[in-house]
């Protein structure tokens, strides 16, 4: 892997090809992740086809996840729904982050764009410096596709080989790791790093809200402090 | 089939939060002060999504000294390289060698 492969600035390779060795690297942490999510359909009764249909239907894991195991659990249709909604609305978070770099972009893009947009392909796209909505779109769409893919195909081998992995190996310690790396990157500012450590210290403070909503509230109380920060800076 | 159909309707339910302002807002101009407070989304939403990652669904952390260890590791080594994978690859073998000679 080549130094500098994760931030787009620093390479001078086309985007998609470019796009497919940043989603290969941000992909391995999430196998074992597929791989449960496979595990926790085989565990909740539902017919292996039919708790897979959320890989494309959704193309979220953690609300995939959500929505299965409660139906799983016996939850009424509309809990699930309703609890797997919740959990995915960070999503509009990402959307209103990402809309500027949307404008000027063929229509056909902002209605096909959104159903790749998931949490990797948000952190690669938001630490983006080139601004060239050609190699924008290219990149966005050769890494939503790639991890589209790679997503549909683990998810579907997870049915079978999930239950097989050790918990012991701990691999899903590699997702936080993953996207503390991205955080990382995206603080360059102090005023950012306020920002990510309140919403941190919140959402800690509030873990026990129910299907995890306390991570919007932080979220959006970060933003929030982001809001007085910047005219505070003015 | 009622499962199948509750599944759809998540599915397209969760891609209009994600089309939503990409969509609406695609012929609107932002104004300056706007994209610079959109900036904090990312280290608000990451910062969230890592500390959920980290915390049990009754509100207490489920990580001991190997994964302490692991992320400040993470965070060291991608400020310093800039460079993700270098972090994961370096935080995952501490967090193994300590947690072997922890156990």
């Amino acid at each position: 892997m080549a130094q500098g492969s994760v931030n787009p600035s620093q390479v001078n390779t086309g985007p998609v090809k470019k796009a497919i060795l940043d989603t290969l690297t941000l992909f391995l942490p999430a196998i074992p992740f597929a791989l449960v999510f496979g595990l926790v359909v085989v565990e909740s009764g539902l017919p292996a086809l039919l708790g897979w249909s959320t890989s494309p239907l959704m193309f979220s894991g953690a609300a995939q996840i959500t929505l299965v195991t409660l139906l799983g659990e016996g939850a009424s249709l509309a809990a699930a729904a309703t609890a797997a909604l919740i959990v995915g609305a960070r999503h509009l978070f990402y959307s209103i982050t990402l809309a500027p770099r949307f404008q000027g972009q063929p229509a056909w893009f902002r209605w096909l764009g959104p159903y790749l947009l998931i949490d990797q392909l948000f952190a690669l796209t938001v630490t983006m410096e080139n601004r060239d909505p050609d190699y924008f779109r290219r990149y966005y769409l050769a890494s939503g596709f790639s991890f589209w893919t790679l997503w549909m195909s683990f998810t579907a081998l997870g049915l079978f080989i999930g239950p097989a992995i050790p918990e012991s190996w701990g691999l899903a310690f590699a997702t936080p790791v993953l996207f503390l790396g991205l955080l990382a990157l995206s603080v360059d500012r102090w005023e950012k790093v306020v920002v990510a450590v309140v919403a941190m210290l919140i959402t800690f403070a509030l873990a026990d809200m129910p299907n995890r909503s306390g991570m919007l509230v932080a979220a959006f109380l970060g933003i929030l402090l982001g809001l007085m920060l910047e005219r505070f800076r003015r | 089939m009622t499962v199948l159909l509750t599944i759809a309707v998540v599915g397209f339910l969760g891609y209009c939060m994600r089309a939503v302002f990409i969509v609406s807002l695609a012929k609107h101009a932002f104004p300056p002060l706007a994209l610079r407070v959109l900036e904090y989304v990312a280290p608000a939403v990451m910062g969230a999504l890592v500390m959920t990652m980290l915390t049990g669904a009754e509100g207490t952390l489920v990580i001991g000294v190997p994964e302490v260890a692991g992320l400040v590791v993470a965070a060291g080594v991608v400020v310093r390289t800039r460079n993700v994978g270098i972090g994961l690859i370096s935080a995952m073998a501490v967090f193994w060698i300590l947690g072997s000679v922890i156990s």
